[in-house]
Protein backbone atom coordinates (compact mmCIF):
# COMPACT_ATOMS: atom_id res chain seq x y z
CA UNK A 1 0.00 0.00 0.00
CA UNK A 2 1.32 3.26 -0.65
CA UNK A 3 2.18 6.26 1.62
CA UNK A 4 -0.56 8.67 1.00
CA UNK A 5 0.16 12.15 1.43
CA UNK A 6 -2.75 14.34 3.71
CA UNK A 7 -3.04 17.92 3.79
CA UNK A 8 -4.81 19.37 6.74
CA UNK A 9 -6.44 22.43 7.37
CA UNK A 10 -7.64 23.17 10.98
CA UNK A 11 -7.30 26.78 12.84
CA UNK A 12 -7.17 24.90 16.35
CA UNK A 13 -3.45 24.21 16.87
CA UNK A 14 -3.77 21.23 19.13
CA UNK A 15 -6.44 19.64 17.17
CA UNK A 16 -4.15 19.86 14.15
CA UNK A 17 -1.43 18.03 16.70
CA UNK A 18 -3.69 15.59 16.87
CA UNK A 19 -4.80 15.09 13.69
CA UNK A 20 -1.25 14.83 12.45
CA UNK A 21 -0.31 12.46 14.39
CA UNK A 22 -3.15 10.21 14.16
CA UNK A 23 -2.34 10.36 10.24
CA UNK A 24 1.32 9.43 10.88
CA UNK A 25 0.16 6.38 12.97
CA UNK A 26 -2.07 5.42 10.32
CA UNK A 27 0.82 5.49 8.45
CA UNK A 28 0.27 8.59 6.50
CA UNK A 29 2.54 11.69 5.35
CA UNK A 30 1.61 14.71 6.38
CA UNK A 31 1.79 16.66 3.14
CA UNK A 32 1.32 20.09 4.96
CA UNK A 33 -0.78 21.32 7.99
CA UNK A 34 -2.06 25.47 8.09
CA UNK A 35 -4.37 27.47 10.35
CA UNK A 36 -5.46 29.98 7.97
CA UNK A 37 -7.12 29.36 4.16
CA UNK A 38 -4.79 31.17 2.66
CA UNK A 39 -1.58 29.51 3.92
CA UNK A 40 -3.35 26.55 2.37
CA UNK A 41 -4.39 28.00 -0.78
CA UNK A 42 -0.75 29.29 -1.19
CA UNK A 43 0.39 25.73 -0.83
CA UNK A 44 -1.70 24.02 -3.21
CA UNK A 45 -0.72 26.73 -5.94
CA UNK A 46 3.15 25.54 -5.57
CA UNK A 47 2.71 21.75 -4.48
CA UNK A 48 2.22 19.06 -6.04
CA UNK A 49 -1.66 17.37 -4.96
CA UNK A 50 -1.81 15.78 -1.95
CA UNK A 51 -3.83 12.30 -2.31
CA UNK A 52 -6.02 13.37 0.54
CA UNK A 53 -6.91 16.16 2.65
CA UNK A 54 -8.73 16.98 6.31
CA UNK A 55 -10.22 19.87 6.21
CA UNK A 56 -12.22 22.00 9.36
CA UNK A 57 -14.81 23.91 7.99
CA UNK A 58 -14.77 27.54 10.00
CA UNK A 59 -11.39 28.37 10.07
CA UNK A 60 -10.66 31.48 12.33
CA UNK A 61 -13.62 32.61 10.81
CA UNK A 62 -13.02 32.16 7.82
CA UNK A 63 -14.99 29.30 5.49
CA UNK A 64 -12.75 26.65 4.17
CA UNK A 65 -14.61 26.52 1.22
CA UNK A 66 -12.24 27.62 -1.18
CA UNK A 67 -9.61 25.34 -0.55
CA UNK A 68 -12.53 22.61 -1.04
CA UNK A 69 -13.16 23.92 -4.68
CA UNK A 70 -9.87 23.80 -5.45
CA UNK A 71 -9.05 20.02 -4.18
CA UNK A 72 -12.23 19.53 -6.17
CA UNK A 73 -11.15 20.61 -9.55
CA UNK A 74 -7.81 18.93 -8.58
CA UNK A 75 -9.55 16.28 -8.21
CA UNK A 76 -8.34 15.11 -4.82
CA UNK A 77 -10.87 13.70 -2.04
CA UNK A 78 -11.23 15.20 1.29
CA UNK A 79 -13.59 15.02 4.22
CA UNK A 80 -14.55 17.59 6.92
CA UNK A 81 -14.18 17.92 10.41
CA UNK A 82 -16.24 20.33 11.99
CA UNK A 83 -17.89 21.04 15.65
CA UNK A 84 -20.80 22.88 13.91
CA UNK A 85 -23.55 20.19 13.68
CA UNK A 86 -25.60 22.01 10.97
CA UNK A 87 -23.14 24.08 9.18
CA UNK A 88 -24.37 25.18 5.54
CA UNK A 89 -22.09 24.01 2.87
CA UNK A 90 -23.69 24.67 -0.67
CA UNK A 91 -22.52 22.54 -3.21
CA UNK A 92 -20.25 20.27 -0.57
CA UNK A 93 -23.49 18.06 0.39
CA UNK A 94 -22.01 14.35 -0.53
CA UNK A 95 -18.99 15.29 1.21
CA UNK A 96 -17.70 13.42 3.92
CA UNK A 97 -18.24 14.91 7.81
CA UNK A 98 -16.29 13.67 10.39
CA UNK A 99 -17.58 15.22 14.26
CA UNK A 100 -15.22 16.26 16.21
CA UNK A 101 -14.21 14.86 18.65
CA UNK A 102 -13.02 13.47 16.22
CA UNK A 103 -13.49 8.92 16.04
CA UNK A 104 -9.88 7.79 14.92
CA UNK A 105 -11.90 4.84 13.44
CA UNK A 106 -13.58 6.78 11.17
CA UNK A 107 -10.45 9.30 10.29
CA UNK A 108 -9.06 6.01 9.00
CA UNK A 109 -11.66 4.48 6.85
CA UNK A 110 -11.60 7.98 5.53
CA UNK A 111 -7.89 7.75 4.81
CA UNK A 112 -8.08 4.31 3.03
CA UNK A 113 -10.44 5.61 0.47
CA UNK A 114 -7.72 8.68 0.12
CA UNK A 115 -5.26 6.00 -0.66
CA UNK A 116 -7.83 4.23 -3.53
CA UNK A 117 -8.54 7.53 -4.91
CA UNK B 1 -53.86 76.96 14.05
CA UNK B 2 -54.22 75.94 16.60
CA UNK B 3 -53.17 73.21 19.15
CA UNK B 4 -54.44 71.37 22.19
CA UNK B 5 -53.34 69.10 25.07
CA UNK B 6 -53.21 65.52 24.39
CA UNK B 7 -53.97 64.63 28.17
CA UNK B 8 -57.45 65.73 28.20
CA UNK B 9 -59.81 62.92 28.99
CA UNK B 10 -62.13 61.42 26.48
CA UNK B 11 -65.18 61.69 26.45
CA UNK B 12 -68.10 58.99 25.06
CA UNK B 13 -67.40 58.06 21.52
CA UNK B 14 -70.76 58.22 19.36
CA UNK B 15 -70.39 57.63 15.75
CA UNK B 16 -67.59 55.41 14.63
CA UNK B 17 -67.09 53.97 17.39
CA UNK B 18 -68.10 50.10 15.98
CA UNK B 19 -65.42 50.80 13.55
CA UNK B 20 -62.85 51.97 16.12
CA UNK B 21 -63.41 49.51 18.00
CA UNK B 22 -62.97 47.07 15.14
CA UNK B 23 -59.49 49.10 14.33
CA UNK B 24 -58.28 48.59 17.96
CA UNK B 25 -59.08 45.34 17.63
CA UNK B 26 -57.83 44.80 14.21
CA UNK B 27 -54.54 46.52 15.80
CA UNK B 28 -54.27 43.86 18.36
CA UNK B 29 -53.16 41.24 15.49
CA UNK B 30 -50.74 43.28 13.78
CA UNK B 31 -47.04 42.80 13.84
CA UNK B 32 -45.05 44.99 11.72
CA UNK B 33 -45.70 48.92 11.02
CA UNK B 34 -46.93 48.24 7.24
CA UNK B 35 -49.42 46.42 8.85
CA UNK B 36 -50.57 49.31 11.77
CA UNK B 37 -50.38 51.85 8.65
CA UNK B 38 -52.81 49.98 6.56
CA UNK B 39 -55.54 49.43 9.55
CA UNK B 40 -55.09 52.82 10.79
CA UNK B 41 -55.23 54.58 7.46
CA UNK B 42 -58.69 53.34 6.40
CA UNK B 43 -59.93 52.92 9.99
CA UNK B 44 -59.03 56.06 10.53
CA UNK B 45 -60.36 58.14 7.48
CA UNK B 46 -64.01 56.76 8.01
CA UNK B 47 -64.62 57.11 12.15
CA UNK B 48 -63.57 60.75 11.23
CA UNK B 49 -65.44 61.16 8.30
CA UNK B 50 -62.22 62.80 6.41
CA UNK B 51 -61.30 63.05 2.44
CA UNK B 52 -57.47 61.81 3.64
CA UNK B 53 -55.30 60.24 6.31
CA UNK B 54 -51.46 59.80 6.29
CA UNK B 55 -49.30 57.97 8.85
CA UNK B 56 -46.44 59.74 9.55
CA UNK B 57 -43.56 57.78 10.95
CA UNK B 58 -40.55 59.60 12.62
CA UNK B 59 -37.12 58.41 10.63
CA UNK B 60 -34.06 60.40 12.72
CA UNK B 61 -34.56 64.12 11.50
CA UNK B 62 -37.29 63.22 9.04
CA UNK B 63 -41.03 62.51 8.85
CA UNK B 64 -41.85 59.93 6.63
CA UNK B 65 -45.25 59.22 4.96
CA UNK B 66 -45.28 55.84 5.21
CA UNK B 67 -48.83 55.40 4.23
CA UNK B 68 -52.10 57.07 3.14
CA UNK B 69 -55.46 56.47 2.12
CA UNK B 70 -57.24 59.71 0.16
CA UNK B 71 -59.79 60.67 -2.60
CA UNK B 72 -56.26 62.01 -4.20
CA UNK B 73 -52.33 61.60 -4.04
CA UNK B 74 -50.72 62.79 -0.82
CA UNK B 75 -46.86 62.18 -0.06
CA UNK B 76 -46.98 58.46 -0.02
CA UNK B 77 -43.35 56.86 0.59
CA UNK B 78 -41.32 60.62 1.17
CA UNK B 79 -39.66 62.04 3.32
CA UNK B 80 -39.26 65.75 4.45
CA UNK B 81 -37.36 67.55 7.34
CA UNK B 82 -38.80 67.40 10.72
CA UNK B 83 -38.86 71.54 10.52
CA UNK B 84 -40.38 71.72 7.20
CA UNK B 85 -43.38 69.51 7.31
CA UNK B 86 -46.46 69.85 10.07
CA UNK B 87 -46.58 66.24 11.05
CA UNK B 88 -42.82 67.05 11.74
CA UNK B 89 -43.57 69.68 14.30
CA UNK B 90 -46.27 67.91 15.82
CA UNK B 91 -43.49 64.89 16.69
CA UNK B 92 -41.64 67.29 18.11
CA UNK B 93 -43.71 69.28 20.61
CA UNK B 94 -45.72 66.34 21.08
CA UNK B 95 -49.14 68.59 20.52
CA UNK B 96 -52.08 67.85 18.30
CA UNK B 97 -52.42 70.76 15.51
CA UNK B 98 -55.54 72.13 13.95
CA UNK B 99 -55.84 74.24 10.74
CA UNK B 100 -59.33 74.85 9.64
CA UNK B 101 -58.40 76.68 6.63
CA UNK B 102 -54.54 76.16 5.78
CA UNK B 103 -54.62 79.18 3.00
CA UNK B 104 -55.87 81.91 6.07
CA UNK B 105 -53.18 80.62 8.08
CA UNK B 106 -49.85 81.72 7.36
CA UNK B 107 -47.95 79.52 9.40
CA UNK B 108 -48.67 76.65 6.83
CA UNK B 109 -46.35 75.73 3.93
CA UNK B 110 -48.89 76.19 1.56
CA UNK B 111 -46.50 75.35 -1.53
CA UNK B 112 -46.55 72.08 -0.07
CA UNK B 113 -50.33 71.70 0.25
CA UNK B 114 -50.89 73.40 -3.29
CA UNK B 115 -50.78 70.18 -5.20
CA UNK B 116 -53.00 68.43 -3.22
CA UNK B 117 -56.94 68.41 -2.63
CA UNK B 118 -56.07 69.46 1.01
CA UNK B 119 -57.68 72.70 2.59
CA UNK B 120 -57.55 71.99 6.41
CA UNK B 121 -56.04 69.42 8.56
CA UNK B 122 -55.43 67.75 12.60
CA UNK B 123 -52.68 65.62 12.93
CA UNK B 124 -52.12 64.17 16.49
CA UNK B 125 -48.76 62.31 18.08
CA UNK B 126 -48.65 59.02 18.44
CA UNK B 127 -47.45 58.11 21.88
CA UNK B 128 -47.36 62.38 22.69
CA UNK B 129 -44.70 62.16 25.77
CA UNK B 130 -41.85 60.78 23.02
CA UNK B 131 -43.68 60.80 19.70
CA UNK B 132 -43.16 58.11 17.11
CA UNK B 133 -45.32 59.02 14.64
CA UNK B 134 -48.19 61.01 13.62
CA UNK B 135 -51.71 60.70 12.21
CA UNK B 136 -52.68 63.43 9.79
CA UNK B 137 -55.89 63.82 8.58
CA UNK B 138 -56.86 66.08 5.85
CA UNK B 139 -60.43 67.42 4.47
CA UNK B 140 -60.89 68.77 0.70
CA UNK B 141 -62.97 72.10 2.29
CA UNK B 142 -61.83 74.45 4.91
CA UNK B 143 -63.08 72.49 8.29
CA UNK B 144 -62.94 73.25 11.98
CA UNK B 145 -63.40 69.71 13.55
CA UNK B 146 -65.31 69.89 16.57
CA UNK B 147 -64.15 68.53 19.99
CA UNK B 148 -65.96 65.29 19.22
CA UNK B 149 -64.02 64.58 15.95
CA UNK B 150 -60.08 65.36 18.21
CA UNK B 151 -61.21 62.94 20.61
CA UNK B 152 -61.71 59.99 18.20
CA UNK B 153 -58.23 61.16 16.46
CA UNK B 154 -56.74 61.09 19.72
CA UNK B 155 -57.99 57.52 20.69
CA UNK B 156 -57.31 56.25 17.09
CA UNK B 157 -53.30 57.66 17.83
CA UNK B 158 -53.12 55.65 21.17
CA UNK B 159 -54.24 52.40 19.93
CA UNK B 160 -51.69 52.96 17.23
CA UNK B 161 -49.06 53.66 20.06
CA UNK B 162 -50.21 50.39 21.96
CA UNK B 163 -49.68 48.51 18.26
CA UNK B 164 -46.47 49.64 17.63
CA UNK B 165 -45.36 49.21 20.75
CA UNK B 166 -46.28 45.44 20.83
CA UNK B 167 -45.04 45.10 17.26
CA UNK B 168 -41.61 46.54 18.83
CA UNK B 169 -42.03 43.93 21.54
CA UNK B 170 -42.65 40.87 19.74
CA UNK B 171 -39.59 42.12 17.02
CA UNK B 172 -37.58 42.28 20.39
CA UNK B 173 -39.12 38.84 21.29
CA UNK B 174 -38.07 37.36 18.36
CA UNK B 175 -34.61 38.62 17.89
CA UNK B 176 -33.91 37.34 21.51
CA UNK B 177 -35.25 33.57 20.79
CA UNK B 178 -33.24 33.80 17.86
CA UNK B 179 -30.32 35.03 19.69
CA UNK B 180 -30.56 32.06 22.11
CA UNK B 181 -31.18 29.72 19.58
CA UNK B 182 -27.81 31.09 18.08
CA UNK B 183 -25.88 31.03 21.51
CA UNK B 184 -26.49 27.33 22.12
CA UNK B 185 -25.14 26.30 18.78
CA UNK B 186 -22.22 28.24 19.23
CA UNK B 187 -21.86 26.48 22.78
CA UNK B 188 -22.80 23.22 21.40
CA UNK B 189 -19.28 24.06 18.75
CA UNK B 190 -17.21 25.69 21.23
CA UNK B 191 -18.20 22.32 23.69
CA UNK B 192 -17.26 20.17 20.92
CA UNK B 193 -13.98 21.99 20.24
CA UNK B 194 -13.06 21.90 23.59
CA UNK B 195 -13.35 18.24 24.00
CA UNK B 196 -11.41 17.76 20.80
CA UNK B 197 -8.48 19.70 22.32
CA UNK B 198 -9.35 17.48 25.49
CA UNK B 199 -8.45 14.77 23.15
CA UNK B 200 -5.83 15.66 21.65
CA UNK B 201 -3.97 16.77 24.98
CA UNK B 202 -4.76 13.09 26.49
CA UNK B 203 -3.27 11.56 23.25
CA UNK B 204 -0.06 13.39 22.97
CA UNK B 205 0.19 13.08 27.35
CA UNK B 206 0.06 9.75 26.31
CA UNK B 207 2.68 9.64 23.95
CA UNK B 208 5.14 10.71 26.57
CA UNK B 209 4.73 9.93 29.48
CA UNK B 210 6.09 6.72 31.09
CA UNK B 211 3.62 5.51 33.85
CA UNK B 212 0.17 5.94 34.88
CA UNK B 213 1.25 8.08 37.73
CA UNK B 214 3.51 10.51 35.41
CA UNK B 215 0.80 10.73 33.49
CA UNK B 216 -2.30 11.80 35.83
CA UNK B 217 0.34 14.55 37.04
CA UNK B 218 1.00 15.95 33.75
CA UNK B 219 -2.79 15.46 32.20
CA UNK B 220 -3.93 17.08 35.08
CA UNK B 221 -1.66 20.07 35.01
CA UNK B 222 -2.77 20.55 31.45
CA UNK B 223 -6.62 20.89 31.75
CA UNK B 224 -6.19 22.88 34.76
CA UNK B 225 -3.78 25.61 32.52
CA UNK B 226 -6.97 24.82 29.67
CA UNK B 227 -9.70 25.58 32.73
CA UNK B 228 -7.70 28.75 33.44
CA UNK B 229 -7.59 29.87 29.46
CA UNK B 230 -11.50 29.56 28.93
CA UNK B 231 -11.72 31.56 32.34
CA UNK B 232 -9.73 34.57 30.96
CA UNK B 233 -12.31 34.10 27.87
CA UNK B 234 -15.10 33.86 30.09
CA UNK B 235 -13.99 37.16 31.69
CA UNK B 236 -13.85 39.47 28.63
CA UNK B 237 -17.31 37.39 27.10
CA UNK B 238 -14.95 35.66 24.23
CA UNK B 239 -13.18 38.93 23.13
CA UNK B 240 -9.32 39.55 23.13
CA UNK B 241 -7.72 38.33 26.32
CA UNK B 242 -4.26 39.94 26.41
CA UNK B 243 -0.63 38.62 26.71
CA UNK B 244 0.53 40.05 29.85
CA UNK B 245 -2.76 39.03 31.82
CA UNK B 246 -2.23 35.17 30.46
CA UNK B 247 1.33 35.23 31.77
CA UNK B 248 0.15 36.87 34.96
CA UNK B 249 -2.18 33.86 35.20
CA UNK B 250 -0.14 31.03 34.05
CA UNK B 251 3.06 32.31 36.65
CA UNK B 252 1.10 32.50 39.29
CA UNK B 253 0.39 28.43 39.40
CA UNK B 254 3.96 27.83 39.27
CA UNK B 255 5.69 30.69 41.53
CA UNK B 256 4.49 32.22 44.76
CA UNK B 257 7.04 35.09 43.70
CA UNK B 258 5.66 35.97 40.58
CA UNK B 259 7.31 39.69 41.15
CA UNK B 260 10.31 37.97 42.32
CA UNK B 261 10.74 35.23 39.69
CA UNK B 262 9.59 36.69 36.33
CA UNK B 263 10.67 40.25 34.57
CA UNK B 264 7.41 40.74 32.16
CA UNK B 265 7.53 43.68 30.19
CA UNK B 266 5.98 44.45 26.94
CA UNK B 267 3.34 46.46 24.95
CA UNK B 268 -0.53 45.72 25.00
CA UNK B 269 -1.19 42.66 22.53
CA UNK B 270 -4.34 40.86 22.41
CA UNK B 271 -5.34 37.61 20.63
CA UNK B 272 -8.51 36.28 19.23
CA UNK B 273 -10.15 33.76 21.40
CA UNK B 274 -8.74 30.80 19.35
CA UNK B 275 -5.33 32.07 19.33
CA UNK B 276 -5.37 32.80 23.02
CA UNK B 277 -6.11 29.33 24.15
CA UNK B 278 -2.54 27.93 21.97
CA UNK B 279 -0.77 31.07 23.94
CA UNK B 280 -1.89 29.65 27.25
CA UNK B 281 -0.85 26.11 26.57
CA UNK B 282 2.07 27.16 25.09
CA UNK B 283 3.28 29.12 27.99
CA UNK B 284 1.83 26.70 30.27
CA UNK B 285 4.29 24.36 29.04
CA UNK B 286 7.32 26.50 29.01
CA UNK B 287 6.70 27.30 32.95
CA UNK B 288 5.92 24.14 33.62
CA UNK B 289 9.13 22.78 31.83
CA UNK B 290 11.05 25.81 33.35
CA UNK B 291 9.99 24.11 36.89
CA UNK B 292 10.84 20.54 36.17
CA UNK B 293 14.67 20.87 34.35
CA UNK B 294 14.88 25.15 34.38
CA UNK B 295 15.38 28.34 35.76
CA UNK B 296 12.29 27.41 38.40
CA UNK B 297 13.63 24.14 39.53
CA UNK B 298 16.25 26.00 41.86
CA UNK B 299 15.39 28.54 44.29
CA UNK B 300 17.74 31.61 42.29
CA UNK B 301 16.49 31.05 39.23
CA UNK B 302 14.62 33.50 36.79
CA UNK B 303 12.60 34.06 33.77
CA UNK B 304 12.94 37.27 31.32
CA UNK B 305 9.62 37.59 29.13
CA UNK B 306 9.99 40.46 27.32
CA UNK B 307 8.25 41.45 23.83
CA UNK B 308 8.30 44.03 21.83
CA UNK B 309 6.39 45.04 17.95
CA UNK B 310 8.63 46.41 15.10
CA UNK B 311 5.99 48.50 13.37
CA UNK B 312 8.22 49.86 10.38
CA UNK B 313 6.90 47.09 8.35
CA UNK B 314 3.33 46.73 8.01
CA UNK B 315 1.12 44.98 9.82
CA UNK B 316 4.41 44.77 12.12
CA UNK B 317 6.56 42.48 13.72
CA UNK B 318 6.40 40.71 17.17
CA UNK B 319 9.31 39.46 18.73
CA UNK B 320 9.08 37.66 22.25
CA UNK B 321 12.32 36.26 23.95
CA UNK B 322 11.49 33.95 26.86
CA UNK B 323 15.04 34.09 28.79
CA UNK B 324 15.49 31.86 31.34
CA UNK B 325 18.94 32.65 33.97
CA UNK B 326 20.24 30.86 37.30
CA UNK B 327 19.19 27.19 36.54
CA UNK B 328 20.85 24.48 36.57
CA UNK B 329 23.48 24.22 33.42
CA UNK B 330 21.74 22.67 30.13
CA UNK B 331 23.23 20.12 28.70
CA UNK B 332 21.89 20.45 25.16
CA UNK B 333 18.15 20.01 24.04
CA UNK B 334 16.15 17.31 25.34
CA UNK B 335 16.60 13.48 22.89
CA UNK B 336 13.05 13.71 22.37
CA UNK B 337 10.72 16.34 21.39
CA UNK B 338 8.19 16.53 23.87
CA UNK B 339 4.46 17.92 23.62
CA UNK B 340 5.77 21.68 25.24
CA UNK B 341 8.27 21.92 22.15
CA UNK B 342 5.64 20.53 19.97
CA UNK B 343 3.19 23.33 21.41
CA UNK B 344 5.33 25.84 20.83
CA UNK B 345 6.71 25.30 17.02
CA UNK B 346 3.52 23.46 15.55
CA UNK B 347 1.12 24.95 17.81
CA UNK B 348 1.67 28.69 18.53
CA UNK B 349 4.19 29.52 15.65
CA UNK B 350 2.02 27.85 13.42
CA UNK B 351 -1.20 29.48 14.98
CA UNK B 352 0.40 32.87 14.36
CA UNK B 353 2.16 32.33 11.06
CA UNK B 354 5.29 32.93 12.20
CA UNK B 355 8.63 31.22 13.97
CA UNK B 356 9.76 29.83 17.37
CA UNK B 357 12.89 28.94 17.70
CA UNK B 358 14.00 26.96 20.98
CA UNK B 359 17.72 27.47 22.04
CA UNK B 360 18.82 25.09 24.77
CA UNK B 361 21.97 26.81 26.23
CA UNK B 362 23.87 26.10 28.62
CA UNK B 363 22.87 29.27 30.82
CA UNK B 364 19.77 28.62 30.40
CA UNK B 365 16.81 27.92 28.12
CA UNK B 366 16.30 30.83 25.29
CA UNK B 367 12.82 30.83 23.05
CA UNK B 368 12.12 33.35 20.92
CA UNK B 369 9.16 33.95 18.64
CA UNK B 370 9.19 36.02 15.60
CA UNK B 371 5.15 36.34 14.53
CA UNK B 372 3.52 38.86 12.20
CA UNK B 373 0.45 40.89 13.74
CA UNK B 374 -2.65 39.82 12.36
CA UNK B 375 -6.53 39.07 13.33
CA UNK B 376 -5.60 36.67 15.90
CA UNK B 377 -2.86 38.72 17.57
CA UNK B 378 -3.01 42.48 17.07
CA UNK B 379 -1.94 45.47 19.70
CA UNK B 380 -4.21 46.55 21.87
CA UNK B 381 -5.57 49.91 22.76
Amino acid sequence: MKTARVMIVEDEALVAMMVEDMLGDMGCEVAGSFGAVDAALAWLRDHPSPDGAVLDVNIGGEMVFPVAERLREQGVPFVFATGYGDLPRAGFESVQVLAKPINAGALRLAVERFRIG
Amino acid sequence: MRELDVNHSIGDAETGLTTLIEMIETLSATRTINEVADVVRGAARRILDADGVAFVMRDKDLCWYVDEDAIGPLWKGKRFPMDQCVAGRVMKSGRVVVCPDIYADPDMPHDAYRPTFVKSLAIAPVRPRDPIAAIAVYWARPYDPPPEVLRKLQVVARATASALESGRLNDYLAASLEHGHFLLRELDHRVKNTLAIVQSITRQTLRTTPSPEAFADVFESRILALSQAHELLTRRAWGRPQLEEILQRTLATFADDVAGRFEVQGPAVAFSAETAVSVHMAIHELIANAARHGALSTPQGRVAIEWNVDKATAPGLLTLIWREQGGPALSGPPTRNGFGSKMVHQGLARDLGGQAVLDFAPTGLVFTLRAPLSERMSLAA
